[in-house]
């Protein structure tokens, strides 16, 4: 059973960002940066899929600068065999872009699953995973929620919008994880000292062209502030009537 | 020499070969453990020995049990002298100390033979009457038995018993041996005045060898009983660490570097001599596991359980390991919970100290509040093995509660064991003209001391408000003080307390470079466990700063008259202070906090809970719980919340944002109107200044 | 003078709202760029051509209608072949979608097959020369980023309920076409399409959501909300992590960092405390109502209007003044 995980390097969810100085990028200073949530997500569904069928290779690939080795050694210290550098200057924010270099080292893989986050924290546009696989030609879950792997076949949970569909395929293919089908394991300290020592291996990107760029960042502007209209029940008729009023959702 | 003593030395041989062999078996199972040295300070820890060992200072915390145990054992010391004449007698028949001794002392001493004979028997008695009738709870739990209790009560009485009476048979048969000194032995006798000389001599014979018998056979009993603690428990609290003030209740230091494939202990072999020595030393009286919080209400843990499994698995990997059995009486004697689930899971991998007797959940449920440490009379340290088994369940298979991943991600990711955003970290001081670390150097200033805030105060809501109190405070007497702000980051002593050692040191070694960065000298902060981590444990990683905690902070400036109070009376509060286990098992300070509220309130009545000061009930936040679900048994927070209110205090004071969670947490489950207080925001309300 | 193609979305015979809303923006750009023509792709099992009607109404200048027994599920691969083939035969500046559960699907499908720029979940598009340039909420709606997509066509899906779905009435023509690829013939088959709670719309297409938090105390007490949902008439339920981690609540309806995020016009916050991951899921609603115990409750900071009180006493309250409200209606 051989999986590829792509993955990738995002800020910490929890940061209150700042917009740097050029206008059209995060003011980095401070930010902590770590492996993307659904990409972690998708590294613990592949361990345990590889657990599970008691056999196989785990593979985690990351595209990027030097820096997305660390990302790629908390990978393989939560468990993934080795890992793949896909060397770029910087990470577009192009998906398409990222696909074809992803789509170009992957073709010869010989993976039975692929597997990606739904998307990524920091573009959140979920293009990569499903963009390879239609690159790739191979059959495409996006955004499962849940995912049975047996016997080179795959069935998986999709959320529609009030419903949910029950998908099944043929393996090799690719499959975006959704969030809820798998908590990250936490690395052992074995695990990390392990990770050490396992294969990085360190390969240019072939990047795609850049069509998608960012132009301008900029903060939501802030919520004019609200007000505590009273206590209790005896609140109810005021906020009913400004319901209707002012804010006429009423 | 007779005949007699050729005998008497044969048996005296095989009894002190099976005793030497059975020793260097014992011995030969501790070298299972890894080594280290604890030769360090002789006479500090010889100082442990006189005052906890000989004086008994920790049995006779509990006063009638104390002295119970406290007279059977000084018995024994004392009766130990007249066993050493008894053997030479062996050998020598006509020996008698009164040959070598100052004659005013040789009375003393067969004096003190017979009356402590008969005290030690007078004890036994009620020792038999506790167990058999009183039934007092912490002698049951953990599937005690009490059959090697009787039989060494049992044997105890003998001892005395057989005693006495050849020394009765001795006084009729040979009146100057006995002297008037010995008037029980004497008195006894006169009760047999009128039998036959013969059957006198004989009965003296079989009175005198049954003795010798007896201290013979309980010798060689002892290495198969729980009273093996009679042969080790000086020497277990000569090798104690767990009495040192302040360092004593650190951490044990831990090398990540050391080419190791496991890490903490799962098993017997991972933990240190001295903890395998503990295991000998358990004389599962039950002290330890009556004062744990968590037993008492209701969870599985036991402290007792944790150091008899321990001695129970070295029972039994020790003789396979060293290829020394004597198994013909074994582990069978060996006796309590944990030793059936060994016999039942066989032989495999998991069949070990961690998962084969003690459990995950046992080893979760503890709040390190070191109350069992505190109660042992004979200085076992269990945290210590507690802590060292979570470092194998975190460090070597990840096993955890899983509501603590986040807590271990939040700290790898920014800084805080909660999801806060790191730049929020200093938001409590917005308007108060606090300068930070960063901003006095850049001035080329220093200050007097840094205020060390901790997560809680800088995140939490309720704790903010004793974190500007303290700042209110230090303002109101003109202390130049500095705070770190967004440079602080936790010290990572939550991480420590749940195992995570790696994280942990990753977090106390930035935090050291960023303290020496500023060469910082003193610290002061408002929590107890920042106030302990940095304070003592820091050092094994090479941070030594003088820290001190607020309560003590606020006292001195009280003392010193600095604090600018309020002179009108006020009304009368009557305040129960709930002590901190971090201020107090591990660092006693007990006063500091009472003295402030004392010296700051113009009238309060301090109120004590029945459990105060080093038997002070925890909050049960500490050991990382904070993070953690309670599943099992009563709320500790609510067990300690109804004993606060049950005073009849108007107010809860406590001088630890986590106590103050979770007393804020149980007043509000009892539904009670009692206001929670920070000493700190006390001493603020008296300020005389806005 | 550009055309768009969008994909109107549909499932079942009906049509989803965010059809309209794409269609509303297709037409959009076809105005801006010299009055090109919007031709809509609908897709579904036969009966579907009644819809195409519909879709004229927002803006559709043709309707390719695809009817066939198997498209009453998604036919993912069929649709995204067809909508490439008909991209490839004939030129469109760019490509509308939904950013719907098929259309995150579908939208980098053809920006792979056509080797076209694809901008996702975007709440604003406008056309700037050669380029398109577009609003998305990234970093978890933390950061509006600004992108500028260059290339035809171009392909953008948009946030439902983000852009309000406008008549601009065309008579459409419809075109009947077959698919490109047989849809029963999907590598990836549907084999159940599991209903959620019949009755109320979803989280992403509701105007109005109430959403339950730990303050409800006991998951009984739920059907307050709901009955409050109801009441509203076209409420949507959802809820806190802290409610479906405790499985209060499926987690399909947990609104947040990492569950849904949604836009609605009114959104009410009961027994929720506001923490920033829940924040980060609906900070964009345009209005917002908190009821909470607790008058130091983050929620408060974002909320329009509050209500400090028992989440048990005040929301029945608020059930029956709504109630009594929508009557005049």
């Amino acid at each position: 059973m051989k999986i590829a995980v792509c993955i990738k390097r995002t800020p910490d969810s929890e940061t209150r960002f700042r917009i740097g100085a050029s206008g059209s990028a995060i003011d980095e200073a401070g930010v902590k940066f770590d492996m993307d949530d659904f990409a972690s997500y998708a590294v613990e569904v592949a361990l345990q899929i590889k657990e599970k069928a008691g056999a196989g290779e785990v593979v985690v690939l990351a595209l990027g600068p030097d820096n997305v080795q660390e990302t790629l050694r908390k990978a393989m210290s939560m468990g993934a065999d080795r890992a793949i550098q896909l060397k770029a200057d910087a990470v577009p924010f192009d998906g398409l872009a990222i696909a074809k270099a992803l789509a170009a080292e992957l073709k010869a893989g010989g993976f039975d699953l692929l597997l990606f986050g739904k998307h990524a924290f920091d573009t959140s546009a979920g293009v990569v995973g499903t963009a390879t696989a239609e690159l790739l030609d191979l059959p495409c879950v996006t955004a499962a929620s849940k995912l049975e792997i047996a016997n080179g076949k795959g069935s998986a949970r999709r959320e529609l919008e009030g419903a949910a569909e029950m998908v099944e395929f043929v393996l090799p293919a690719v499959v975006t994880i959704d969030e809820g089908i798998a908590r990250p394991r936490y690395p052992s300290l074995k695990g990390i000292m392990a990770a050490k020592k396992k294969p990085l291996e360190s390969k240019p990107a072939q990047l795609g062209a850049v069509r998608v760029a960012v132009k301008g960042m900029a903060l939501p502007p802030d919520r004019p502030a609200g007000r505590i209209i009273g206590e209790g029940t005896a609140a109810v008729p005021e906020l009913v009537k400004l319901l209707q009023t002012e804010a006429k959702v009423l | 020499m007779n005949a007699q003593s050729v005998v008497f030395l044969f048996v005296l041989a095989i009894a002190a070969g099976i005793f030497a062999l059975n020793v260097q078996r014992l011995v030969g199972y501790l070298r299972l453990g890894f080594a280290e040295d604890r030769t360090d300070r002789p006479w500090a820890r010889l100082g442990n020995v006189l005052e906890i060992g000989i004086a008994q200072t920790k049995i006779l915390r509990e006063p009638i049990a104390g002295i119970m145990h406290a007279t059977i054992f000084w018995g024994f010391i004392v009766l130990t002298a007249g066993t050493v004449e008894i053997f030479i007698q062996g050998v020598w028949s006509g020996f008698s100390y009164e040959r070598v001794l100052w004659h005013p002392l040789y009375s003393l001493y067969a004096a003190s033979q017979d009356v402590f004979a008969v005290f030690v028997l007078a004890a036994v008695a009620f020792a038999f009457y506790r167990r058999l009738v009183l039934h007092p709870r912490r002698l049951e739990g953990d599937r005690i038995e009490h059959l090697d209790a009787y039989v060494i009560l049992g044997m105890i009485a003998g001892l005395m018993i057989t005693l006495l009476l050849a020394n009765a048979f001795l006084s009729i048969i040979q009146p100057d041996a006995v002297g008037p000194e010995k008037f029980i032995s004497r008195a006894l006798g006169g009760a047999f005045a009128n039998i036959a000389p013969r059957a006198a001599l004989y009965a003296q014979r079989l009175f005198w060898w049954a003795h010798v018998f007896l201290v013979l056979i309980f010798l060689n009993y002892l290495p198969y009983s729980k009273h093996l603690h009679v042969v080790t428990s000086l020497i277990n609290v000569y090798f104690s660490n767990t009495s040192w003030k302040a360092e004593r209740a650190v951490m044990r230091p831990m090398d990540l570097e050391a080419e190791t494939e496991s890490f903490g202990a799962a098993d017997v072999e991972q933990l240190s001599w001295k903890n395998l020595l503990d295991g000998y030393s358990c004389t599962e009286c039950g002290r330890c596991t009556a004062a744990c919080p968590a037993n008492l209400t209701g969870k599985v843990l036991s402290p007792r359980k944790i150091v008899v499994n321990t001695r129970q698995r070295l029972m039994e990997k020790g003789p396979a390991t060293t290829g020394t059995g004597m198994a013909f009486l074994g582990p069978r004697l060996v006796h309590g919970e944990g030793h059936e689930a060994a016999e039942s899971l066989g032989s495999g991998a998991t069949h070990r100290l961690l998962d084969g007797y003690i459990t995950e959940e046992e080893l979760w449920q503890c709040t390190s509040c070191r109350a069992c440490v505190q109660e042992c009379p004979v200085s076992i340290d269990q945290l210590d093995i507690i802590n060292q088994m979570r470092r194998n369940l975190v460090l070597s298979e990840s096993r955890f509660p899983a509501e603590i991943q986040p807590a271990f991600e939040a700290l790898e990711r920014n800084g805080a064991p909660w999801a806060f955003d790191a730049a929020d970290r200093a938001r409590w001081a917005d308007g108060m003209s606090i300068p930070t670390m960063a901003e006095l150097t850049a001035r080329g200033e220093r200050p007097d001391v840094l205020f060390w805030v901790g997560c809680m105060g800088s995140f939490d809501d309720r704790a903010k408000k004793i974190t500007v109190a303290f700042a209110r405070i230090l303002q109101a007497c003109g202390i130049r003080f500095a705070i770190l702000g967004q440079e602080e980051h936790c010290h990572g002593d939550p991480a420590r307390r749940m195992g995570n050692e790696y994280l942990y040191q990753m977090l106390a070694k930035d935090t050291i470079d960023t303290l020496n960065r500023y060469a910082v000298t003193t610290i002061v902060t408002s929590c107890p466990h920042c106030f302990h981590q940095l304070g003592n444990e820091f050092p094994q990683l090479g941070g030594n700063y003088e820290v001190i905690h607020h309560s003590t902070y606020i006292e001195r400036l009280l003392e010193q008259e600095l604090v600018p109070l309020r002179t009108d009376e006020g009304h009368r509060l009557t305040v129960a202070y709930h002590d901190s286990c971090y201020l107090g098992r591990y660092n006693d300070i007990y006063e500091a906090p009472r003295e402030t509220l004392r010296r700051a309130l113009p009238v309060v009545t301090l109120i004590e809970p029945p459990r105060a000061r080093d038997r002070g009930l925890c909050c049960g936040a500490g050991g990382g719980r904070m993070w953690m679900e309670e599943r099992q048994g009563k709320r500790i927070n609510i067990e300690r919340t109804e004993e606060l209110l049950a005073t009849g205090a108007d107010t809860i004071a406590v001088a630890c944002p986590f106590c103050m969670t979770m007393m804020s947490d149980g007043v509000k489950a009892k539904e009670s109107s009692v206001p929670v207080l920070d000493i700190a925001e006390v001493v603020a309300s008296q300020l005389s200044v806005s | 003078m550009a055309n768009i193609l969008v994909f109107a979305e549909s499932r079942g015979t009906d049509l989803r709202k965010v059809a309209g809303e794409a269609v509303t923006v297709a037409r959009r750009l076809a105005d801006a760029s010299g009055g090109g023509e919007v031709h809509a792709l609908l897709a579904g099992p036969p009966g579907i051509a009644q819809k195409a009607e519909a879709l004229g109404k927002f803006g559709a200048d043709v309707v390719l209608v695809m009817e066939h027994p198997a498209l009453a599920t998604f036919a993912r691969e069929a649709i995204a072949a067809t909508l490439a083939a008909r991209a490839k035969a004939s030129s469109y500046r760019a490509i509308v979608l939904g950013f719907s559960a098929q259309g995150r699907d579908l939208g980098p499908r053809l920006a792979a097959r056509l080797d076209a720029p694809i901008a996702s979940d975007v709440i604003d598009v406008q056309i700037a020369g050669d380029a398109l340039t577009v609003k998305h909420p990234a970093y978890a709606n933390k950061v509006v980023v600004t992108l500028t997509v260059t290339g035809s066509p171009a392909i953008v899906s948009i946030r439902p309920a983000a852009i309000t779905a406008s008549e601009s009435l065309r008579s459409a023509r419809v075109e009947t076409i077959q698919p490109a690829t047989d849809p029963a013939a999907s590598r990836v088959k549907v084999t159940q399409v599991v209903e959620g709670a019949k009755g109320r719309p979803d989280l992403a297409d509701a105007p109005v959501i109430i959403a339950g938090g730990r303050g409800l105390k006991a998951p009984e007490n739920f059907k307050l909300v709901e009955e409050l949902a109801d009441a509203f008439g076209n409420a949507a339920v959802g809820a806190t992590r802290a409610v479906t981690d405790e499985g209060w609540r499926p987690h399909a309806d947990q609104i947040g960092q990492t569950g849904r995020q949604v836009s609605p016009q009114l959104y009410v916050a009961v027994g929720i405390s506001g923490a920033i991951q829940h924040l980060a899921g609906m900070r964009t609603s345009k209005t917002i109502v908190a009821i909470n115990k607790d008058k130091e409750a983050p929620i408060f900071k974002v909320a329009d209007y509050g209500i400090v009180g028992d989440v048990l006493e005040v929301v029945p309250a608020l059930t029956s003044a709504v109630r009594e409200a929508k009557k005049g209606h």
